[in-house]
């Protein structure tokens, strides 16, 4: 693989990091796995960050374009604001853990432990990618009376359908405990977790896939400013690293997301997602010292 | 004979208000671009000012440090430090999902609705120890 192996001059070195940043956030919004998971294996690999920087850098892109696309799901009200702020009562605490962890395991100098343990996270994203559910409109499982007491329930509009289509949410407690574990994987590596999240909102809550996709998009922004306000305050964020990338990936996911809509299609899914599961094992070599 | 399951919200727990929805949105559109703004403004003033600095010096060290407190990010802001406003910057972008949650507990309180209420207001609450107490404690 092809490294910055000199020291380059500020401005060409800004303009590298837009210019991976935009197609990480292209790529990231073309397969469903969000600009982070590209972006902090290209800032390890090619620009040679540190462990905690780069994972600082990726909780800084996924606010950028958490926020950017979270706010039309949210006008456009797929976004269920009720069911994402009770879930985020789990998320939260695991992001503010995973966060931490990886600060102690840095400080630990255990960064290639980090390293390995990246790159397999990442490779276990891929098979959930390609396996998600997309069933449109589930059907209809009793709420438990968690659900009920909270009014874990609404409605949105299907244009595809042109009807209005009711859901409630069931089985909250297993939906709890997977976004626990999403909270702590987002927190420990700066990623937004999306395929549990989702796993956990249509699996277990038994949510439409719309509302599902749309209401992670609302909660992984919260969970990442958990692990992004650990990681800016234990001072692993360099916003001369963190801005530019911000910038570029949140105009990639724009690209991919409202100009290029039509290539977000399984073909394309297949073809980038052999190139992320090669920066992984690009990683986990990295994490043994192969490398 | 079992019961059907409910298809709808229950009845005694209301929808939150439009306007909360649009707020929200409007709360996530305009921290985004001031973040964005006031990042990359001070990108350009930073690669400006440092005409010699390298790749490598860059990753060297993390410039933003001497504000990561209140009073060294003010008085930062106040000197006209580039780093700071870069600092800022970030601090924007990770306060603009903390005030979305400070929203959604300003709306459930509104409606009355105590469960919700407490569950946002602890969840804001965590966010801000992460920022104000794990984090610092941590470095």
């Amino acid at each position: 693989m092809v490294r910055l192996s000199v020291a380059v001059d500020l401005a060409l070195f800004v303009t590298l990091l837009v210019l991976v940043a935009i197609a990480a956030g292209l790529v990231g919004s073309l397969t469903g796995l969000g600009g982070g998971v590209v972006v902090i294996p290209l800032l390890l690999i090619l620009f040679g960050t540190s462990v905690p920087v780069a994972i600082g850098t990726g909780f800084v892109t996924i606010l950028a374009t958490s926020s950017a696309t979270g706010a039309a799901y949210v006008r456009d009200r797929l976004s269920d604001l009720r069911i994402g702020m009770f879930l985020e009562i789990a998320t939260v605490p695991g992001a503010l853990i995973g966060a931490t962890v990886t600060v102690f395991l840095t400080h630990a100098n255990l960064q290639s432990a980090l390293l390995i343990a990246l790159g397999v996270v990442f490779l276990a994203i891929i098979p959930g990618t390609l396996s998600r559910r997309h069933i449109d409109i589930p059907p209809t499982l009793p709420p438990d009376s968690r659900s009920r007491r909270l009014g874990l329930a609404g409605e949105y509009h299907d244009e595809k359908l042109d009807r209005d289509v009711p859901y409630v949410a069931a089985q909250t407690s297993p939906a709890l405990g997977v976004m626990f574990g999403a909270g702590v994987v987002s927190g420990m590596f700066g990623i937004g977790a999306g395929v549990f999240k989702v796993l956990a909102l249509e699996r277990f809550l038994n949510l439409p896939m719309k509302v599902s996709t749309a209401t992670s998009n609302f909660m992984i922004g919260v969970t990442a400013a958990a692990g992004a306000g650990v990681m800016l305050a234990a001072g692993y964020v360099n916003p001369v690293v963190a801005a530019p990338v911000a910038i570029g990936t949140a105009f990639g996911a724009y690209l991919g997301s409202r100009v290029l809509p039509g290539l977000a299609n399984p073909t394309v899914r297949l073809l980038f997602l052999p190139v992320i599961a090669a920066l992984a094992i690009e990683v986990i070599l990295r994490g043994l010292g192969l490398q | 004979m079992s019961t059907p399951a409910p298809t709808s919200t229950p009845s005694t727990v209301p929808p939150l208000p439009p306007d909360a929805y649009v707020r929200m949105a409007l709360v996530l559109r305009v921290g985004l671009g001031l973040s964005l703004a006031l990042l990359a403004g001070g990108l350009v003033a930073y690669v400006v000012a440092h005409p010699d600095a390298s790749s490598s010096s860059i990753l060297a060290q993390t410039p933003i440090l001497s504000y990561l407190s209140f009073a060294g990010l003010g008085s930062g802001l106040a000197s006209g430090s580039i780093e700071a406003y870069l600092t800022l910057g970030l601090v924007v972008l990770v306060a603009t999902p903390i005030l979305r949650v400070f929203s959604g507990f300003y709306y459930f309180r509104r409606a009355g609705e105590r469960s919700m209420t407490a569950i946002t207001f602890a969840v804001f609450v965590l966010l801000l120890v992460g920022v104000l107490a794990i984090g610092p404690y941590v470095r």
